[in-house]
């Protein structure tokens, strides 16, 4: 009787020591777990912060052995610097209006093409898809080329806004977009289609009325995306642009700013943190979308 | 009755037939003729650009001209094959080593977050961050990175592989400015294979994973049978994205170096042929040989990762 019950004992007690023991194991695990997300974080973060640094920093090198992120003086001074160098307020205001016609453009192309190839039934519709589909993968590097002798020769490149419209044109029609889109419409019961078009509502109105309200979250995912892949393009632009300063981008100017100020380093990081800046904030916001989209676009 | 209703119905259905159609292609039309003129003219009119010389202003066909000079070959035998196509063509393909590392890093980054624990999401969000950068600035940030008293080379100098006293930048170095290039690629692009990668391991079956668990299997048992063949598809997917933007890089190396040091791609040759040369037909041709290259890496690519299951 004694026996049992201190046998009892014992393995209840080997049974909490155990559970300790893997509790133990497992804080361990989640330390180490942490300790090596935050040392890849660096990684990934410190080119930012030492950015963020530069451009707060006003004495002192750039560069110092070992390296310093705190700034010792830090004011605003950059940030006025790199106003006067360069037209950036200009430059915020082109890329804002590239991205607003961009991606409201691109938006209006994929929910459009999207809604036949997702819920009408028509004569060469599989063909269509799979030659929108090539385009993915044929190789195009002659690409800008070709867009650049094109752009000439429709006389885009003589007036601002028409190299404008050559700046954008090319990005308009994306295959991506088209994807997403078409997925989404995919799950749009065809009953609550067939109800409108009973009571005689036309493509264009089931389109709009329907389909776009019940896709909005897609539909925002691939307009964030968009808007983040127009804000930082600067290679097209600075080709159809041709450095003029007041018509550049901000992604265009950055470069702009980096090559032709090389040498002064904290104005140039004050114009990277007002580049970013943007971005980070639509980024944070909308992540969630944002993510949604990026997967989406894989398996679409 | 019938006979009468039914011919009406006919024809009734034929012009909802043809309105159909007319519908369809309506909402497809802005697509289709900005890819027909963005997308599809350049693939042909770049392939017949690349017979011709061409500017701006005129255009003349020359038949092979082009590759002749290119390779090397007759009338430009004396000269030899274009020294820098090449060398920018050895370049592209040792850009091809960003691959395997690129796809092993982002793997093991998605099989770290792929967990529930208290901040994950900013752990991810932060990996995340560089692929939303514009490269006009992380192309800044890495010269800054790279700078002969930068970060990169205070930590090279703790390791005692780099001389404090005179530290030069890693990116006029003619043997290691190629690979600086392509640690940046790495950084910037890990956090984008790694959503990709964390899409593919959340659609693998748990249950499958615990069952072997169950029946003894050890992690790297797990790994090697259920995890890694669930993501064939993502690597399929993702080995393809990269090594065709590998063999294409440009961009990164124009913002970082401008193609000195030793890390001139086969890209920057007919991104220079056009737009500093301004000899569209020779750029084009050159494009024409790269787009060759990367089609047969990309189907290397897809028999390597499909291969076992076929």
């Amino acid at each position: 009787m004694i026996e049992t019950r201190d046998s009892n004992a014992a393995a209840l007690e080997t049974i909490r020591l155990m559970k300790q023991k893997r509790e133990r194991n497992k804080l361990i695990t989640n330390i180490f777990i942490y300790a090596l997300l935050i040392a890849i974080a660096l990684v990934f973060i410190y080119p930012f912060l030492w950015t963020v640094s530069t451009s707060f920093e006003t004495t002192g090198g750039i560069f110092e052995f070992p390296p310093n992120l705190i700034p010792k003086s830090p004011s605003f001074r950059n940030y006025v610097d790199v106003f006067a160098l360069v037209p950036v307020a200009r430059q915020i205001l082109n890329s804002a209006l590239i991205c607003f016609i961009g991606v409201s453009g691109s938006v209006l192309l994929a929910t459009l093409g999207a809604y036949p190839l997702a819920k009408m039934n028509f004569p060469g519709r599989d063909l269509v898809f799979y030659i929108i589909l090539a385009t993915l993968v044929l190789p195009n590097e002659a690409g800008m080329i070709v867009n650049y002798v094109t752009s000439a020769k429709l006389g885009w490149l003589k007036s601002d806004v028409g190299k404008y419209v050559a700046v954008i044109a090319p990005a308009l029609a994306n295959v991506a977009g088209l994807f997403l889109m078409r997925q989404a419409y995919l799950s749009v019961p065809l009953e609550l289609l067939e109800a409108a078009r009973m009571d005689g509502a036309s493509e264009l109105t089931i389109w709009r009325k329907v389909m776009l309200p019940l896709t909005l979250p897609t539909l925002s995912a691939f307009a964030i995306l968009q808007f983040v892949a127009f804000w930082n393009t600067f290679l097209w632009p600075s080709i159809v642009l041709q450095g003029d300063r007041n018509l550049l981008p901000l992604s265009a100017g950055m470069l702009d700013l980096s090559s032709q100020f090389s040498t002064n380093t904290r104005a140039t990081s004050a114009g990277a943190v007002i580049m970013i800046l943007p971005i980070l904030i639509v980024f944070l916001f909308f992540q969630r979308y944002f993510m949604r989209g990026l997967e989406g676009a894989v398996k679409g | 009755m019938t006979s009468i209703s039914a011919p009406e119905t006919r024809v009734g259905s034929r012009t909802r037939f043809w309105r159909n159609i007319l519908t369809a292609y309506g909402f497809l039309l802005p697509t289709l003729s900005f890819k027909l003129l963005f997308t599809f003219w350049p693939i042909a009119f770049g392939i017949f650009l690349a017979f011709t010389q061409s500017n701006i202003i005129e255009t003349k066909v020359i038949g092979t001209q082009n590759f002749r000079e290119l390779f090397g070959t007759q009338e430009f035998s004396a000269r030899g094959p274009s020294p820098y196509f090449f060398e920018g063509m050895l370049n592209s393909l040792k850009y091809l080593l960003c691959v395997p590392v690129i796809q092993f890093l982002s793997i093991g980054l998605a099989m770290l977050v792929n967990r529930q624990i208290p901040a994950i999401g900013l752990f991810r969000t932060a990996y995340y961050v560089p692929v939303v950068t514009s490269l006009a600035v992380v192309g800044f940030m890495w010269k800054g990175m790279y700078d002969q008293h930068g970060p990169l080379n205070y930590v090279l100098t703790v390791f005692g592989l780099m001389d404090a006293k005179n530290p030069s930048s890693l990116l006029n170095n003619s043997s290691y400015a190629l690979y600086a290039v392509m640690l940046m690629t790495v950084w910037k692009g890990l956090g984008y294979y790694m959503v990709l990668y964390l899409a593919g391991l959340q659609s693998i079956d748990r249950t499958l994973e615990e069952a072997s668990v169950m029946d003894g299997a050890n992690r790297w048992q797990v790994f090697w049978n259920i995890t890694l063949p669930g993501l064939r598809p993502t690597l399929l997917v993702c080995g393809l994205l990269s090594t065709i933007s590998a063999i294409k890089v440009f961009e990164e190396i124009y913002v970082l170096t401008g193609g000195s040091s030793g890390t001139y791609t086969v890209m920057y040759f007919v991104y220079a042929k056009a737009f500093q040369d301004f000899r569209f037909g020779f750029a084009a041709a050159a494009g024409l040989v790269v787009a060759f290259v990367s089609l047969i890496f990309g189907l290397i690519n897809f028999r390597l990762t499909r291969g076992n299951q076929a």
